[in-house]
Parts: C-alpha cells; structure tokens; sequence
C-alpha cells in the first residue's frame, strides 16, 4: 500500500534532489560563516565555551581548520542547518548507492528491482516499530542516532541482497566474463568488510549503553555479516565448480575424489549458515520481546508473528535435515559402492548430471550413480530414477504422509505458513476499539514438501465411481473425490446434479473466439481450391549449409548463438516451402480432377 | 546448485546441435541465461499438425534435472493438452510430487534420466496423439472426441500461421 502511494507521488528526480541538497547546505554554510564573521559572536561563543581561549576572540586570525570548526559549532546548534546536514548525509548515502549500482550492476532486472523494494519496505516497516514500539525513544536525538545507524545498516542490507541476486543470475550463464565476478566479490568484500567494522561501532557503543543496546545492534550486524559471507562462500564454491569445468580432462582422477567430497561440504556450509542466520534471527526477536515488556501492543504481536515465522523456518529446515541424513545413512548401508569392474562394465555416464562416473553407488536394480546426485534425487524421491523401482527408505518425512488416509491437500499448510493474516476484532471487547488486519507476507520461494507419492487409492475410487457414470471424466471425479473422500458421497453427487460433465467450466470467452476463428475459417475455406499457390513466392532457401550447420558445437557463445539462429530459420523456411509445394500439388490434383 | 544444472544443460544442447532429432531445434534463448531456452517443434506427419513449426518456451529451474522445466508454446495453440496459455501438460513434465490431475502413476512422471530431448519427442507424440483424459484445454478435448474434422480445420489455421501463410 505505502509503496503505491509512494509511486503516485511526484518524487524529485535525484538530480534535481542532490541539487537542492546542495544548494541548502551551502545556503547554511553561508549563514553560518556570516554568523562568525560577525564579532559579538565571538563574545557569545565565548560565554558558551567558558572562554579558555583568548586568542579565538580576534576573527581575523583564525587559521583553515579553526574556521571550520567554528561554522560547524555554529550549524550544530541551528536546527534547521542540522537538518540539512541529515539532508546532505541522505544525498551522499543515495549518490554512493547510484554510483555502486552503475559501476556494479548496471541495468538491473525486474526481478532484482522488485526485491530490492520489498526489502527496502520490509525493513523500513520492522525498523520503525522496533525504535518507536520496542526501544520507546523519547529524545529526537536517539531517533536522529538509530536512524542514522539503520539507514547505515539497511544500505548495506540492500546492496547484499542485490549482490546475490545478481550472483544468482550470473550463475545462469557459462560466458560470464570474470571482469563482473571480480566486481562483484569486491562489492561483497566490502559489504563484509564494513559490517565488521560495524560491530567495533556497536561494541564501543555498547560499552557506554548497556549490554542490552549492544546485543540489538550486534545482533543486526552479524546477522549482515553471516549473510554476505554465505554469498561469498557460495560465489567461491560455483567459481570452483566453473573452473573444474574447465579442468575437467587434467589429472581426472585426483579432481573426482575432491569432487566427491565437495557435496557435502557445501551441503553443510549451506545448513550451517542458514540454521545460524535463522538462530540469530529468532533469539534477537526474543530479545526485543522479552526486553520491551510490553505484551500487549501492536509492536509485540508483530515480533510474534516474526517469531513464529522464523520458528517455522527452523523446524522446517531441521526436517530437511533429519531427511537428508536419514537418506544419506540408508544408502550407505544398504547400496554398496560399485566396484571397479562394474564401473568398467557400464560405460555409461552418470544418467543424473551426464558426467563421468569415477566412482558410483550402486542400487539393487544394479543401475549406477554418482553418490551426490543419487542422494539428492532421493532426498526429494524414494525411487529408482532410471526405472522406477521403489526403494524401501523409510524416510521420517514420508512416514508423516504415510498413513492411507487421502492427504492430496497436504501442501495446502505448508504454503500458508508463508503468509500470515492475523486480524484483530476490536469490537468484540469495547464497542469504540478499532478493528484491523496485517498481513505479513514473506517474498520468498520455497520448494513445497514431499507431496505424498500415492494416489493409487483415489485413482481405485474415481475409477469405481466412472463404472457407474462413463459419461463424466475421471479427473471431474478424482476432483469431487478429493473433496468428498467418500465413494457414496461422490455417487450421491452425481445422482443430484452437483457433480456435472466440465462443460459447465469452459470458459465463456474461448467459444465465441473458435465460433468466429470458425466462420472466417468457412469464409476462406470456399476461395481455398481456386487460390492461386503461385503466389506466395518461396525464397530461395540455402538449404546445402544445413548439414555443416548441424554437425558442429562451437566454442565460442556468440557463434553458437548465430548458428542456432540460422537453423531455426532455414527450419521455418524449409518447412513452409515443403508446404506450399504440398498444397500446389494438391490444388493441381484437384483441377485435374475437375477438368 | 546451479554448477552443476549449467553443465548439464550445456551437454544437452551439445547433443541436441550435433545429434539433433528429426524436426526439432532447442538451445539457450540468450546465452547469458542458460535456463530460457526456445524449442521448435515440427508438426508429426501424417497428422491434423503436419507441417507445422510450433515455437516453444522451456523455463528450467536451478534444481534442473531434480526438477522438470517447464514448457510453454509461444505460438496459439488448440490442443486437448495445450491450455489456452501455451502451457504444456504432461506426464514427463511433472514433478514426482505434484499430480495436477490425481490419476498419473508415477512411472511416467519426471526423473532426472529425462532430457530436453526426451520431452520434445514426448510433446511430437503428443501433439499426434491427444490424450483426451487430461482436460488441459476442455474445448479442444471435446471437439476432438466428437467434432474431429473441425479441429482438423482449426489445426490447419494453426499450422499456416506458424509458417507465416495467410489464412
């Protein structure tokens, strides 16, 4: 809501902006050295500061930095020229963010912009209720230091969110030229770099305010700093993937055993920081909870929900985990390793990632794979991915799901988790308490559970039910059939017209499009004998270069590109000249027929 | 892991440019992403689409091959298992998990022995044999089932305008 109110608004241009910025604070920086220039201030300066300097009374002789100072002591105390120095402050934090996001990133996608907003909003929202509802600041300048310090923190939180997206995308694509990896782990360096110091800030901090002021603002910066080091190590992992790529025929041997291993250890790193980020998380919330004391208020049942949402996480994760190791104990108990002959025997590659197999695990339908690509499929799917053979795991996620019963809208729950809707009757206690409704809502992806593999029992029902109905299709049934989960419930429907063959659910706008596509068709179809073939002049395709198009992969991206290109087209232009000359011959026959 | 989804992407359009099945083109969009690719598709001989050249969209995620892509047709389309939006549905291109329709055995569903390849040809036989059970596009089902020279005469219109011959 707030972001398109935002939109609407005429925001200044961040020209025009920096511009007035500029142009504000030189208009007070003028104010100010006037103000000194004018000899009583002197006197009254002195008065303030106790006089412990004489010679500061004569303005003349005052050297560069003494000047300085004093216009700076002379804005300090003027309200408005404090708020335009917070204005300038502002201006530069946006112009670094331009300019970092021009050298870096260039254009950004959508997709990047769309995150990059909803985080900003994010945020902004959490800051806010943190320092009025939790912190309960009374004085403009703690507001005017927690928001400096979160502006601080939240530029940095944005420029790390968006350096992962973009490692995400670079990640997509082989011919990323090193020139923007190197830029964008400087960047990450950086960012790390700078949370590091950071923390000193809120050590020193915390030095004068308390234990509890140091673990808030720690808690942020970690909580930065962990997330920046998980892209960096993620950044340095797929590097290393890349250059193995490229490696991949030297000293094949010594690479794979390093290769092996290299799944679960990314696999750890990446529990590892996920788990400690989410702890952060959950014990920092706590902390605000328990340290506000104040149970009842708007602030607090949004930390709740925070709360509830990051416990979530953690459990899920957790799940994930125990799946993972389950499966990952399974196999290697009850899969041996192939030997060597077998591996010599099968000269296939590994049917999962089409790479080399070194070393392999083999299943009891003697089909072999690498260790990490069998254990990730299983992880998600308890079957043979070659021939589907069932494989007995007994994972503790599937005996969730396991019990017979219909569960076909088990993910159903899972997804709400995502989202939260809490809503607050007011007038349900004293008639003049407002009522409102806040939703939380959490951008991001997330891969559904295991839904339950099975639906063989409801495939049995639908078809009992089409014995006795052919005439409606079996997916109409299976859908009442999830609804009702009852043979006799079903039937009874059909037999009292709620349960109707789906031409109840066509959409209404798609038959008048087939009518009239229909009538233009009948329209055209009666010229269709006398038209003239002759008249769509087939360019002359150069179809001798096709065989040599087909039968080479090249090394560079941009030729590949240009290849592809030129096979798609001589694709279409072939076929349509095969087309034309089919309906010529046809249209021939048709006349020789008639005469 | 998108390392190693990348590699295997780039063995299968390898493959698909040096040994590339009758009728079929598919490779990266843009090579900047590797998991857009466009796919053309010839219409299977002997058939309402014959002739044709249906170009498709194939979106892979960055699981890929733990997880299927998925495909959509650019072009319009008029197919019992096409939806009105170009989206795809079939077995191959399900996740062993997620069964839409309640009725697949999980035999044909998604693994990741699959390939681009192998959907692409699983598409050919689709678009040859509809399978009238899965109501993806419930007008095309029915006019199939009880009105096929009229589809034989949308396909036609279908087929002309991929090839850029007016109706």
């Amino acid at each position: 809501m707030p972001v398109i109110l935002l939109d609407r608004l005429p925001v200044p241009n961040l020209r025009m902006y920096s511009a007035g910025s500029v142009l504000a604070l030189s208009a007070c920086v003028y104010y100010a050295t006037q103000v000194i220039k004018d000899p009583d201030w002197g006197a009254v300066a002195e008065d303030i500061k106790d006089s412990n300097r004489s010679n500061a009374s004569v303005p003349l002789g005052r050297s560069m930095g003494q000047f300085v100072s004093d216009v700076f002591s002379v804005m300090i105390r003027e309200p408005i020229c404090v708020w335009t120095m917070i204005n300038m402050a502002f201006c530069w934090l946006i112009l670094v963010g331009t300019a970092i996001q021009k050298l870096v990133f260039g254009e950004l996608r959508v997709s990047e912009q769309q995150h990059l907003k909803d985080k900003f909003w994010n945020f902004v929202f959490y800051k806010f209720i943190f320092v009025f509802g939790i912190i309960n600041v009374q004085y403009i300048d703690e507001v005017l230091l927690w928001c400096s310090w979160f502006s601080l923190l939240g530029f940095l939180h944005l420029l790390s969110q968006l350096s992962k997206d973009r490692f995400e995308y670079l990640s997509f694509s082989p011919t990323t030229p090193l020139w923007s990896h190197v830029k964008l782990l400087f960047l990450l360096t950086a960012i790390f770099t700078l949370s590091g110091f950071m923390l000193l800030v809120s050590v020193f901090v915390g030095f004068f305010g308390g234990f509890n002021t140091f673990a808030f603002m720690s808690a942020e910066v970690v909580l930065l700093s962990i997330r920046t080091l998980h892209v960096i190590i993620r950044y340095a992992l797929h590097l290393y993937d890349m250059r193995q790529e490229g490696a991949s025929s030297v000293s094949a041997n010594e690479e794979n055993r390093v290769w092996e291993k290299r799944g679960p250890i990314a696999y750890y790193t990446e529990l590892s920081f996920e788990l400690t980020a989410l702890i952060i998380d959950f014990v920092h919330h706590l902390h605000m909870l328990v340290w506000s004391n104040i149970f009842l208020s708007m602030a607090s049942l949004v930390i709740c929900m925070q709360l509830r949402y990051l416990f979530h996480e953690i459990q899920r994760r957790y799940k994930k985990h125990r799946n993972y190791l389950w499966v990952r104990n399974h196999l290697e108990q009850n899969y041996p390793m192939a030997s060597s002959e077998e591996l010599a025997d099968n000269s296939d590659n590994c049917a999962i990632c089409w790479e080399k197999m070194e070393s392999a695990r083999k299943l009891p339908c003697t089909h072999l794979f690498h260790n990490t690509c069998l254990l990730s499929w299983l992880e998600q799917d308890t079957s043979c991915p070659t021939c589907r053979l069932a494989l007995n795991i007994q994972t503790p996620s599937t005996s969730r799901i396991d019990p017979p019963d219909l569960q076909v809208d088990a993910p159903q729950p899972q997804r709400r988790q995502l989202n939260h809707f809490f809503h607050f009757d007011g007038s349900r206690y004293v008639s003049w308490l407002p009522s409102f409704s806040v939703e939380v809502s959490h951008a991001q992806l997330m891969r559904q559970d295991n839904a339950p593999a099975s639906n063989s029992q409801l495939d049995a029902m639908a078809r009992q039910v089409q014995q006795l109905f052919p005439h409606i299709p079996i997916s109409t049934i299976i859908n009442d059939l999830r609804v009702t989960r009852s043979v006799e419930i079903t039937i009874e429907n059909v037999l009292d017209g709620r349960l109707v063959a789906p031409t109840m659910y066509r959409e209404p706008e798609v038959v008048p499009a087939t009518n009239r596509a229909m009538s233009v068709w009948q329209a055209s179809c009666d010229t269709d004998s006398q038209r003239n073939w002759d008249e769509f002049s087939v360019e002359t395709v150069e179809t001798e270069d096709t065989s040599s198009l087909g039968s080479r992969f090249s090394k560079s991206s941009s030729e590949r590109e240009k290849i592809l290109h030129r096979r798609k087209e001589n694709l279409i232009q072939s076929a349509r000249k095969r087309y034309i000359e089919k309906q010529k011959a046809a249209a021939a026959a048709k006349v020789e027929l008639q005469s | 892991m998108a390392g190693s989804a990348l590699r295997r992407l780039m063995a299968e359009y390898k493959q698909l440019t040096l040994n590339p099945p009758e009728g079929i083109i598919a490779g990266p969009i843009n090579e900047e992403n590797f998991f857009e690719w466009e796919a053309l598709i010839t219409g299977p001989e002997g058939t309402c689409f014959e002739g044709g050249v249906f170009p498709a969209k194939l979106i892979f995620p960055p699981d890929y091959p733990l997880s299927p892509p998925k495909m959509q047709f650019t072009c319009e389309m008029f197919h019992p298992n096409i939806y009105a939006d170009g989206r795809v549905c079939i077995s191959i291109l399900h996740a062993p998990g997620d069964d839409p329709m309640g009725y697949e055995s999980s035999a044909e569903r998604w693994s990741p022995v699959q390939s681009v390849e192998k959907i692409l040809l699983s598409v050919v036989s689709m678009l040859a044999e509809p399978n009238d059970e899965s109501g993806a596009n419930v007008d095309a089902a029915k006019m199939w089932r009880e009105n096929r020279e009229e589809f034989n005469r949308i396909a036609e219109r279908i087929v002309r305008r991929t090839l850029g011959i007016p109706t």
